[in-house]
Protein backbone atom coordinates (compact mmCIF):
# COMPACT_ATOMS: atom_id res chain seq x y z
CA UNK A 1 0.00 0.00 0.00
CA UNK A 2 1.16 3.49 -0.70
CA UNK A 3 2.70 5.24 2.23
CA UNK A 4 3.37 8.77 1.06
CA UNK A 5 0.98 10.09 3.67
CA UNK A 6 3.24 12.86 4.92
CA UNK A 7 3.04 15.67 2.51
CA UNK A 8 6.69 16.42 3.06
CA UNK A 9 7.56 12.87 2.00
CA UNK A 10 5.74 13.32 -1.26
CA UNK A 11 7.22 16.78 -1.77
CA UNK A 12 10.71 15.45 -1.24
CA UNK A 13 10.05 12.65 -3.68
CA UNK A 14 8.73 15.08 -6.28
CA UNK A 15 11.82 17.26 -5.85
CA UNK A 16 14.01 14.22 -6.40
CA UNK A 17 12.07 13.24 -9.51
CA UNK A 18 12.29 16.76 -10.88
CA UNK A 19 16.06 16.76 -10.46
CA UNK A 20 16.27 13.36 -12.14
CA UNK A 21 17.55 11.33 -9.19
CA UNK A 22 17.55 7.66 -10.11
CA UNK A 23 17.04 6.50 -6.51
CA UNK A 24 13.89 8.58 -6.21
CA UNK A 25 12.58 7.17 -9.45
CA UNK A 26 13.15 3.69 -8.09
CA UNK A 27 11.23 4.58 -4.95
CA UNK A 28 8.38 6.11 -6.94
CA UNK A 29 8.24 3.13 -9.31
CA UNK A 30 7.75 0.78 -6.35
CA UNK A 31 5.22 3.03 -4.70
CA UNK A 32 3.02 3.87 -7.67
CA UNK A 33 3.33 1.07 -10.23
CA UNK A 34 0.73 -1.19 -8.53
CA UNK A 35 -1.94 1.52 -8.73
CA UNK A 36 -0.93 2.41 -12.28
CA UNK A 37 -1.31 -1.24 -13.27
CA UNK A 38 -4.78 -1.28 -11.70
CA UNK A 39 -5.76 1.67 -13.89
CA UNK A 40 -4.24 0.19 -17.05
CA UNK A 41 -5.86 -3.19 -16.45
CA UNK A 42 -9.27 -1.54 -16.45
CA UNK A 43 -8.79 -0.99 -20.18
CA UNK A 44 -6.15 -3.42 -21.40
CA UNK A 45 -4.94 -6.99 -21.23
CA UNK A 46 -2.00 -7.64 -18.95
CA UNK A 47 0.74 -7.46 -21.59
CA UNK A 48 -0.53 -4.18 -23.07
CA UNK A 49 -1.07 -2.79 -19.58
CA UNK A 50 2.55 -3.53 -18.60
CA UNK A 51 3.77 -1.92 -21.80
CA UNK A 52 1.63 1.15 -21.22
CA UNK A 53 2.81 1.58 -17.63
CA UNK A 54 6.45 1.25 -18.72
CA UNK A 55 5.94 3.93 -21.39
CA UNK A 56 4.29 6.17 -18.84
CA UNK A 57 7.32 6.10 -16.56
CA UNK A 58 9.53 7.20 -19.43
CA UNK A 59 7.05 9.98 -20.18
CA UNK A 60 7.11 11.01 -16.53
CA UNK A 61 10.87 11.70 -16.72
CA UNK A 62 10.22 14.47 -19.22
CA UNK A 63 6.85 15.59 -17.90
CA UNK A 64 7.51 15.77 -14.17
CA UNK A 65 8.73 19.37 -14.35
CA UNK A 66 5.23 20.29 -15.52
CA UNK A 67 3.65 18.65 -12.48
CA UNK A 68 2.04 21.18 -10.18
CA UNK A 69 1.07 19.62 -6.90
CA UNK A 70 -2.60 20.50 -7.36
CA UNK A 71 -3.83 16.95 -7.69
CA UNK A 72 -1.31 14.82 -5.82
CA UNK A 73 1.32 12.74 -7.54
CA UNK A 74 -0.71 9.52 -7.42
CA UNK A 75 -3.74 11.03 -9.15
CA UNK A 76 -1.52 12.73 -11.72
CA UNK A 77 0.22 9.45 -12.56
CA UNK A 78 -3.06 7.57 -12.70
CA UNK A 79 -4.51 10.12 -15.12
CA UNK A 80 -1.49 9.78 -17.42
CA UNK A 81 -1.94 6.01 -17.46
CA UNK A 82 -5.68 6.27 -18.08
CA UNK A 83 -5.16 8.60 -21.05
CA UNK A 84 -2.49 6.38 -22.53
CA UNK A 85 -4.60 3.27 -22.07
CA UNK A 86 -7.61 4.92 -23.68
CA UNK A 87 -5.50 5.94 -26.67
CA UNK A 88 -4.24 2.39 -26.95
CA UNK A 89 -7.84 1.15 -26.94
CA UNK A 90 -8.84 3.62 -29.63
CA UNK A 91 -5.98 2.53 -31.85
CA UNK A 92 -6.98 -1.09 -31.45
CA UNK A 93 -10.68 -0.26 -31.72
CA UNK A 94 -11.58 -2.22 -28.65
CA UNK A 95 -14.23 -1.23 -26.20
CA UNK A 96 -14.45 -1.72 -22.49
CA UNK A 97 -17.48 -3.76 -21.71
CA UNK A 98 -18.85 -3.90 -18.25
CA UNK A 99 -22.25 -4.92 -17.01
CA UNK A 100 -23.73 -2.07 -15.01
CA UNK A 101 -27.30 -3.30 -15.20
CA UNK A 102 -27.52 -5.67 -12.26
CA UNK A 103 -26.31 -4.74 -8.81
CA UNK A 104 -26.68 -8.22 -7.28
CA UNK A 105 -24.11 -10.91 -7.93
CA UNK A 106 -25.95 -13.89 -9.53
CA UNK A 107 -24.67 -16.26 -6.86
CA UNK A 108 -25.97 -14.02 -4.10
CA UNK A 109 -29.23 -13.35 -5.96
CA UNK A 110 -29.93 -17.10 -5.93
CA UNK A 111 -29.96 -17.08 -2.16
CA UNK A 112 -33.20 -15.13 -1.93
CA UNK A 113 -36.69 -16.60 -2.04
CA UNK A 114 -39.21 -15.20 -4.56
CA UNK A 115 -40.72 -13.09 -1.77
CA UNK A 116 -37.40 -11.28 -1.36
CA UNK A 117 -36.41 -12.84 1.96
CA UNK A 118 -33.28 -14.88 2.55
CA UNK A 119 -33.65 -18.51 1.47
CA UNK A 120 -30.02 -19.29 2.27
CA UNK A 121 -28.98 -16.65 4.79
CA UNK A 122 -25.38 -16.01 5.78
CA UNK A 123 -24.83 -18.78 8.28
CA UNK A 124 -21.80 -17.59 10.07
CA UNK A 125 -20.95 -14.35 11.71
CA UNK A 126 -17.28 -13.53 11.53
CA UNK A 127 -16.08 -12.77 14.99
CA UNK A 128 -12.55 -12.05 13.96
CA UNK A 129 -11.40 -8.61 13.08
CA UNK A 130 -9.99 -8.02 9.62
CA UNK A 131 -6.51 -7.91 11.22
CA UNK A 132 -6.98 -11.39 12.69
CA UNK A 133 -8.41 -12.70 9.42
CA UNK A 134 -5.44 -11.36 7.49
CA UNK A 135 -3.01 -13.33 9.63
CA UNK A 136 -4.34 -16.42 7.96
CA UNK A 137 -2.03 -16.76 4.99
CA UNK A 138 -4.30 -19.30 3.28
CA UNK A 139 -7.09 -16.72 3.32
CA UNK A 140 -4.73 -14.12 1.98
CA UNK A 141 -3.72 -16.42 -0.90
CA UNK A 142 -7.37 -17.17 -1.55
CA UNK A 143 -8.13 -13.47 -1.70
CA UNK A 144 -5.35 -13.02 -4.25
CA UNK A 145 -6.75 -15.79 -6.37
CA UNK A 146 -10.28 -14.40 -6.32
CA UNK A 147 -9.11 -10.88 -7.01
CA UNK A 148 -7.29 -12.09 -10.08
CA UNK A 149 -10.49 -13.72 -11.31
CA UNK A 150 -12.66 -10.63 -10.93
CA UNK A 151 -13.66 -8.92 -14.18
CA UNK A 152 -11.03 -6.25 -14.89
CA UNK A 153 -13.47 -3.40 -14.54
CA UNK A 154 -14.58 -4.53 -11.08
CA UNK A 155 -11.07 -5.21 -9.91
CA UNK A 156 -9.72 -1.85 -11.02
CA UNK A 157 -12.59 0.02 -9.36
CA UNK A 158 -12.11 -1.96 -6.16
CA UNK A 159 -8.34 -1.46 -6.15
CA UNK A 160 -8.45 2.25 -6.77
CA UNK A 161 -11.22 2.84 -4.25
CA UNK A 162 -10.23 0.47 -1.44
CA UNK A 163 -6.54 -0.25 -1.74
CA UNK A 164 -5.38 3.06 -3.19
CA UNK A 165 -8.00 5.05 -1.33
CA UNK A 166 -8.94 7.36 -4.14
CA UNK A 167 -12.10 9.36 -3.62
CA UNK A 168 -15.11 8.35 -5.72
CA UNK A 169 -14.78 11.46 -7.89
CA UNK A 170 -11.17 10.63 -8.67
CA UNK A 171 -11.96 7.02 -9.57
CA UNK A 172 -14.80 8.12 -11.86
CA UNK A 173 -12.51 10.65 -13.47
CA UNK A 174 -9.61 8.27 -13.98
CA UNK A 175 -11.74 5.40 -15.27
CA UNK A 176 -14.18 7.61 -17.14
CA UNK A 177 -17.29 6.10 -15.59
CA UNK A 178 -20.32 7.64 -13.92
CA UNK A 179 -20.75 7.68 -10.16
CA UNK A 180 -23.65 5.23 -10.34
CA UNK A 181 -21.64 2.82 -12.49
CA UNK A 182 -18.77 2.98 -10.00
CA UNK A 183 -21.23 2.05 -7.24
CA UNK A 184 -22.32 -1.00 -9.25
CA UNK A 185 -18.75 -2.14 -9.95
CA UNK A 186 -17.76 -1.72 -6.31
CA UNK A 187 -20.78 -3.54 -4.98
CA UNK A 188 -20.39 -6.41 -7.44
CA UNK A 189 -16.74 -6.84 -6.52
CA UNK A 190 -17.42 -6.68 -2.79
CA UNK A 191 -20.11 -9.34 -3.04
CA UNK A 192 -17.61 -11.65 -4.71
CA UNK A 193 -15.16 -11.08 -1.88
CA UNK A 194 -17.95 -11.57 0.66
CA UNK A 195 -18.90 -14.90 -0.92
CA UNK A 196 -15.29 -15.99 -1.03
CA UNK A 197 -14.64 -15.17 2.63
CA UNK A 198 -17.88 -16.91 3.60
CA UNK A 199 -16.93 -20.12 1.78
CA UNK A 200 -13.47 -19.97 3.26
CA UNK A 201 -14.75 -19.46 6.80
CA UNK A 202 -17.24 -22.30 6.47
CA UNK A 203 -15.15 -24.90 4.69
CA UNK A 204 -11.57 -23.75 5.11
CA UNK A 205 -11.28 -24.07 1.35
CA UNK A 206 -10.74 -21.47 -1.27
CA UNK B 1 -41.39 -2.29 2.54
CA UNK B 2 -37.72 -3.02 2.13
CA UNK B 3 -37.05 -6.74 1.68
CA UNK B 4 -33.80 -8.59 2.36
CA UNK B 5 -32.98 -8.75 -1.35
CA UNK B 6 -33.48 -4.97 -1.71
CA UNK B 7 -31.15 -4.43 1.20
CA UNK B 8 -28.52 -6.69 -0.37
CA UNK B 9 -28.70 -4.54 -3.50
CA UNK B 10 -27.91 -1.30 -1.69
CA UNK B 11 -25.68 -2.71 1.07
CA UNK B 12 -22.48 -1.10 -0.22
CA UNK B 13 -24.15 2.29 -0.51
CA UNK B 14 -25.29 1.89 3.09
CA UNK B 15 -21.81 0.92 4.28
CA UNK B 16 -20.20 3.85 2.45
CA UNK B 17 -22.81 6.35 3.66
CA UNK B 18 -23.99 6.99 0.11
CA UNK B 19 -27.71 6.42 0.74
CA UNK B 20 -30.25 9.22 0.94
CA UNK B 21 -31.85 9.83 4.35
CA UNK B 22 -35.09 7.95 3.56
CA UNK B 23 -33.33 4.82 2.32
CA UNK B 24 -30.98 4.98 5.24
CA UNK B 25 -33.86 4.95 7.70
CA UNK B 26 -35.50 2.04 5.82
CA UNK B 27 -32.30 0.02 6.04
CA UNK B 28 -31.90 0.77 9.74
CA UNK B 29 -35.51 -0.25 10.44
CA UNK B 30 -35.01 -3.47 8.51
CA UNK B 31 -31.78 -4.24 10.36
CA UNK B 32 -33.54 -3.84 13.70
CA UNK B 33 -35.92 -6.62 12.74
CA UNK B 34 -33.75 -8.94 10.65
CA UNK B 35 -30.84 -10.86 12.13
CA UNK B 36 -29.85 -12.40 8.80
CA UNK B 37 -29.36 -9.00 7.25
CA UNK B 38 -27.45 -7.79 10.32
CA UNK B 39 -25.08 -10.71 9.81
CA UNK B 40 -24.92 -9.99 6.09
CA UNK B 41 -24.03 -6.33 6.57
CA UNK B 42 -21.51 -7.20 9.30
CA UNK B 43 -19.82 -9.80 7.12
CA UNK B 44 -19.85 -7.58 4.04
CA UNK B 45 -18.25 -4.83 6.10
CA UNK B 46 -15.60 -7.27 7.37
CA UNK B 47 -14.91 -8.31 3.76
CA UNK B 48 -14.48 -4.67 2.76
CA UNK B 49 -12.04 -4.11 5.67
CA UNK B 50 -10.18 -7.20 4.60
CA UNK B 51 -9.89 -5.86 1.07
CA UNK B 52 -8.62 -2.54 2.34
CA UNK B 53 -5.92 -4.21 4.38
CA UNK B 54 -4.98 -6.67 1.73
CA UNK B 55 -2.71 -4.57 -0.36
CA UNK B 56 -2.55 -7.32 -2.89
CA UNK B 57 -1.57 -5.10 -5.74
CA UNK B 58 1.49 -7.23 -6.03
CA UNK B 59 3.21 -6.40 -9.22
CA UNK B 60 5.60 -8.66 -11.00
CA UNK B 61 9.12 -7.94 -9.74
CA UNK B 62 10.31 -8.41 -13.32
CA UNK B 63 8.15 -5.52 -14.46
CA UNK B 64 9.55 -3.28 -11.72
CA UNK B 65 13.11 -4.17 -12.76
CA UNK B 66 12.33 -3.56 -16.42
CA UNK B 67 10.95 -0.12 -15.56
CA UNK B 68 14.03 0.63 -13.41
CA UNK B 69 16.30 -0.18 -16.34
CA UNK B 70 14.29 1.88 -18.81
CA UNK B 71 14.13 4.83 -16.43
CA UNK B 72 17.88 4.64 -15.80
CA UNK B 73 18.58 4.58 -19.51
CA UNK B 74 16.24 7.48 -20.25
CA UNK B 75 17.81 9.51 -17.44
CA UNK B 76 21.26 8.90 -18.91
CA UNK B 77 20.11 9.95 -22.37
CA UNK B 78 18.60 13.09 -20.93
CA UNK B 79 21.88 14.18 -19.32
Amino acid sequence: METATHQTDEELLIQGLKSGKEADFQRAVRLYTPGMMAVARFYLDNASAEETVQDCWVTVINAIHKFEARSGLKTWLHRIVANRAKNHLRKNKREVSADFSETLDPELADRFAPNGRWATPPSLKYNDSAEALMENSALSDCLDRHLSHLPETQRSALMLYEAHQHKSDDVCNILDISASNLRVLLHRARQKIFLMVETFQETGEC
Amino acid sequence: MLMCRDLARIASDYIDGELGPMDRVSVKMHLLMCGHCRTFIGNLRASVDLMRMHSSQKVDEELIEKIDEQVAESLRLKD
